[in-house]
């Protein structure tokens, strides 16, 4: 049994920010993640680190939020955020009146914007289109999610924070109506363990509810799929956005050599079961070509979709902190953390951790808008130079990731998971999406030791399958051509399809 | 410009496209073949599938629906074109073996059993019986063959590994060609190999005679050596290309290669010519009939857009099943996508169906309903409706 004071369920950037923010005040923890870090709508968003224009003509507190978390993050964390810089666009019919008020309104909050001409802003993007009639430019960033957890989890461990990944939650133990603890089965030798706390911090986001549950409670949740893709080139260096109230596909963010544009919104029952529809893929492409035109004939990689947990309107039981997210004290042991997005996740950590604080009677100070996130010399991803080190033994062609990294991120993690490492290194993440390279990654793990030939392969066919599902939405052009190839790789070669 | 005149242009090199040519080119016609580059069949076991799974292929293509090609093609335009075929690849020095009435196993690189119709002498040692002991070699570095795999799925089986000084299959292959290298691998062998029953390696042993070194091996070891092919760029498909390629340019076809059609010159329901883009000045081929055989969306001969498949030379009307968001279903390991029946419907003699174009015949995996990934009937398809569509070719010049 694991002894702690503070246990938390769920390691997307709510969850990691949790565990920082509580090893900075010096406060035992414990935290769950069920997979990966950032395996719900951390990891499945645009990876935008708002300016707040997005929301500042509806929703001036969220705005403030997001300028204020902006700058704080530019500062602490500058090896996942890239200072891009942003732009609203206005194409012919979008409204006058809409751009006076953003412009009125993100001076009143604090976020600073220039008017661009045209001809200055396709000096800027050249990719956009050459129609808009203005652009308005602001501070947006991109941010790299999954590094962010994982240099928010890098503080916690270091000052003895216990982080289980792969680990879920299967049931609360109560004694007299009071959560104190939580049985987690460790996915990857179904050993069940017991970990006890003084209060546990739900921040599980779309599994909110059913976590909220199992502990006596609920929280009454709205489930919003929003889904986005990946076009195979970074067609712009700032993040785009579209100047008209928030709608589908208004968003284009460049990633790394990549641009990712979203999203959709469809409310859903299960976030354990969504699927992009192809309609989707179609609508953020048409949405997104209007801004940048040659989205529309770029090869796509991949679709992929993430659920938002967004609270039910008017909670009885619910303290409401902002009108981005809420904090629900269930007065049962446990604290809900909902709502909120990745840009203000570090605001939503320290406000819970306030509120436990309370609970304990004790005033240790929020510093984690003060100190940089540890660890970011370490974690720093690849830049071109290291993975060209050793060119005849890349395993990766597209991402150039060599045998040699491979090895050490499965040695150092130990792991017997292949997003692990895809995570970690890029493995897998380019226009192939892992069809050839996690063959070879498997091949290599199984030669470790770290897992049985057998389980080798099935955990091949479990990433194809997965993988599949994420290209399918998307599926034409040059991506449908390399998918059958890929195809023939598999199901020919190898001869692993089914067969009535 | 420069002009040339043939009998038949066949646009596209790969199986099927070589096939028709090499027909024709043995009935006498003057033949052109055009084609972008190397076949995807370079990508392939350069095995021929003819029909999926154990035993008759025969059985399985007699319960395919009617609008198969292989229906249309007949079981003559398949038989001969199999025996055809064992006959160029004798005469090129790469011969294959294997019942055209019975399939048979080889080894895949994940130590699965897949079954085929013919398959390079090479391979023909892969009908491994289970009381057999397997020795699998690898390489150094190599990519995509990971011994273990075959160990694990072969019971009595254990593997060594030679350091090749290179890890690509194609440098591999390259230095077999090396007398001294197979020396030093033989005697590396006799050094490390402990008394099993056959040998196994991946196929790398050589470019141009792999029988040579294969039974060099064989002879010094005392037991029979076989390859298990690779996943791309896989060495026995490109032997199996350079084979085809070399007996059409012995059989006096013209090659006009790593060039695309840029444009088409039409006369009423005939195609005249087809300009070829190359560097330097266009190149005018005009034939008396065209045959197209450029293949389905890897090769390029089909391209999907986002609402529409086109064919890629001639802009033939393309059988697309439904809408896009119909063309995949879920799952990744169930052959039979819709998308894979798209291409080019023909009529009874393997011409576009419409009746528009009377000089053009179509053959390979782009005609319609071919399904060939489900069916797995890659190169056997390829055989039969290159046979087929020349001898309709033929008759139409006659």
């Amino acid at each position: 049994m694991i002894r702690t004071d503070v246990i938390i369920i769920g390691g997307g950037a709510t969850g990691c920010g949790i565990a920082r923010d509580l090893a900075l005040r010096g406060v035992p923890h414990c935290l769950v993640e069920k997979g990966d870090f950032a395996n719900g709508a951390t990891g499945a968003c645009h990876g935008l680190l708002h300016s707040g224009g997005r929301y500042v003509v509806n929703d001036k507190e969220a705005a403030s939020e997001c300028i204020s978390e902006n700058a704080i993050l530019r500062k602490i964390a500058q090896k996942c955020v890239e200072k891009t810089g942003g732009l609203f666009v206005r194409l012919p019919g979008d409204s006058k009146r809409y751009r006076d008020a953003f412009l009125k309104n993100c001076e009143e909050v604090g976020i600073a914007t220039t008017v661009l001409s045209p001809t200055r802003a396709l000096d800027l993007v050249p990719e956009l289109n050459p129609a808009i009639e203005e652009a308005i430019s602001v501070p947006d960033c991109s941010i790299d999610p999954f590094r962010l957890c994982m240099l928010n989890a890098y503080t916690s461990r270091r000052k003895g924070g216990d982080i289980l990944i792969h680990h879920r939650v299967i049931g609360v133990v109560r004694e007299k109506g009071v959560c104190v603890g939580v049985t987690v089965e460790d996915r990857s030798s179904s050993e069940v363990k017991e970990i006890r706390g003084k209060v546990i911090i739900n921040a599980s986001g779309a599994w909110g509810d059913a976590v909220a549950r199992m502990g006596g409670s609920g929280v009454p949740m709205t489930l919003s799929k929003g889904s986005l893709i990946i076009a195979n080139h970074r067609l712009t260096n700032l993040v785009v956005n579209r100047l008209r109230p928030p709608s589908d596909g208004d968003i284009i963010v460049p990633n790394e050599a990549v641009c990712l544009a979203g999203t959709t919104s469809v409310t859903v029952d299960d976030p354990d079961s969504i699927e992009v529809d192809p309609r989707e893929v179609d609508l953020v492409a048409t949405q997104a070509e209007q801004m940048i035109p040659r989205f529309g004939t770029t090869r796509l990689i991949r679709a992929y979709t993430g659920v938002r947990p967004l609270l039910k309107a008017d909670s009885p039981d619910s303290r409401n902190i902002s009108r981005g997210f809420r904090i629900i004290d269930h007065e049962n042991g446990m604290i809900s953390i909902m709502g909120g997005k990745l840009s203000t996740y570090r605001l939503m950590a320290e406000k819970t951790v306030d509120a436990v604080m309370g609970k304990f009677g004790t005033k240790a100070r929020c510093r984690t808008a003060e100190l940089p996130l540890d660890g970011q010399d370490e974690l720093t991803g690849y830049p071109l130079s290291k993975r060209l080190k050793s060119i005849d033994s890349i395993v990766c062609e597209c991402e150039l990731v060599d045998r040699e990294t491979v090895e050490n991120t499965i040695n150092s993690l130990g792991t017997g998971y292949i997003g692990d490492i895809q995570h970690r290194t890029r493995l897998g993440m380019g226009p192939c999406q892992g069809g050839f390279c996690t063959y070879r990654a498997l091949g290599i793990m199984q030669e470790t030791g770290r897992m049985s030939p057998t389980e080798s392969i099935e955990t091949l066919k479990a990433f194809l399958q997965r993988r599949f599902r994420g290209i399918r939405p998307a599926l034409w052009g040059d991506q449908l051509r390399e998918e059958q190839l890929v195809e023939s790789i598999y199901l020919g070669i190898l001869n692993m399809g089914n067969r009535p | 410009m420069s002009a040339y005149e043939y009998d038949v242009v066949v646009v596209g090199g790969g199986v099927s496209g070589i096939t028709a040519a090499l027909t024709l080119a043995e009935k006498g016609l003057k033949v052109a073949l055009i084609s972008k580059g190397d076949p995807v069949c370079c990508l392939s076991t350069g095995c021929v599938d003819v029909m999926t799974g154990e035993g008759d292929p025969w059985q399985k293509i007699g319960e395919l629906p009617a609008g198969h090609p292989y229906v249309k093609a007949g079981d003559d335009a398949l038989r001969d074109g199999l025996v055809f075929f064992l006959r160029i690849m004798e005469e090129q020095g790469l011969p294959y073996v294997g019942s055209l009435t019975e399939n048979r196993p080889i080894i895949t690189p994940i130590g699965t059993v897949k079954h085929t119709c013919l398959v390079p002498v090479t391979m023909a040692a892969s009908d491994l019986a289970k009381s057999e002991r397997l020795h699998v070699v690898s390489f150094k570095g190599i990519k995509d063959f990971y011994p273990s795999y075959l160990t694990n799925g072969i019971s009595r089986s254990s593997f060594s590994v030679f350091d090749a000084g290179i890890s690509t299959t194609l440098g591999i292959a390259s230095r077999f060609e090396d007398e001294g290298f197979l020396g030093r691998f033989i005697s590396w062998l006799q050094d490390t190999e402990n008394p099993h029953d056959r040998i196994a390696v991946p196929a790398v042993l050589g470019l141009r005679d792999p029988v040579k070194v294969m039974e060099r091996i064989s002879k010094a070891m005392g037991r029979p050596v076989f390859e298990i092919p690779t996943l791309p760029p896989s060495i026995p498909g490109l032997r199996l290309f350079r084979a085809l390629k070399g007996a059409l340019q012995a059989k006096g076809g013209h090659l006009y290669w790593g060039k695309g059609v840029s444009s088409i010159e039409r006369q009423g329901s005939e195609i005249e010519a087809v300009t070829l883009a190359t560097a330097g000045r266009a190149a005018r081929v005009q034939g008396r009939a065209f045959i197209l055989a450029t293949g389905s969306f890897v090769s390029g001969g089909l391209y999907a857009g986002r609402d529409a498949v086109r064919e890629t030379v001639f802009g033939l009307p393309v059988f697309v099943p439904g809408e896009r968001r119909e063309w995949f279903h879920a799952q990744f390991f169930t052959p039979g996508h819709a998308i894979e029946k798209a291409g080019i419907v023909v009529d009874d003699c393997f011409r576009p169906a419409g009746g528009k174009l009377k000089n053009l015949y179509v053959c390979g995996s782009i005609l319609a309903e071919s399904e060939v990934m489900k069916n797995q009937c890659g190169h056997g398809l390829a055989i039969a409706t290159g046979v087929a569509a020349a001898r309709m070719c033929a008759r139409g010049l006659a």
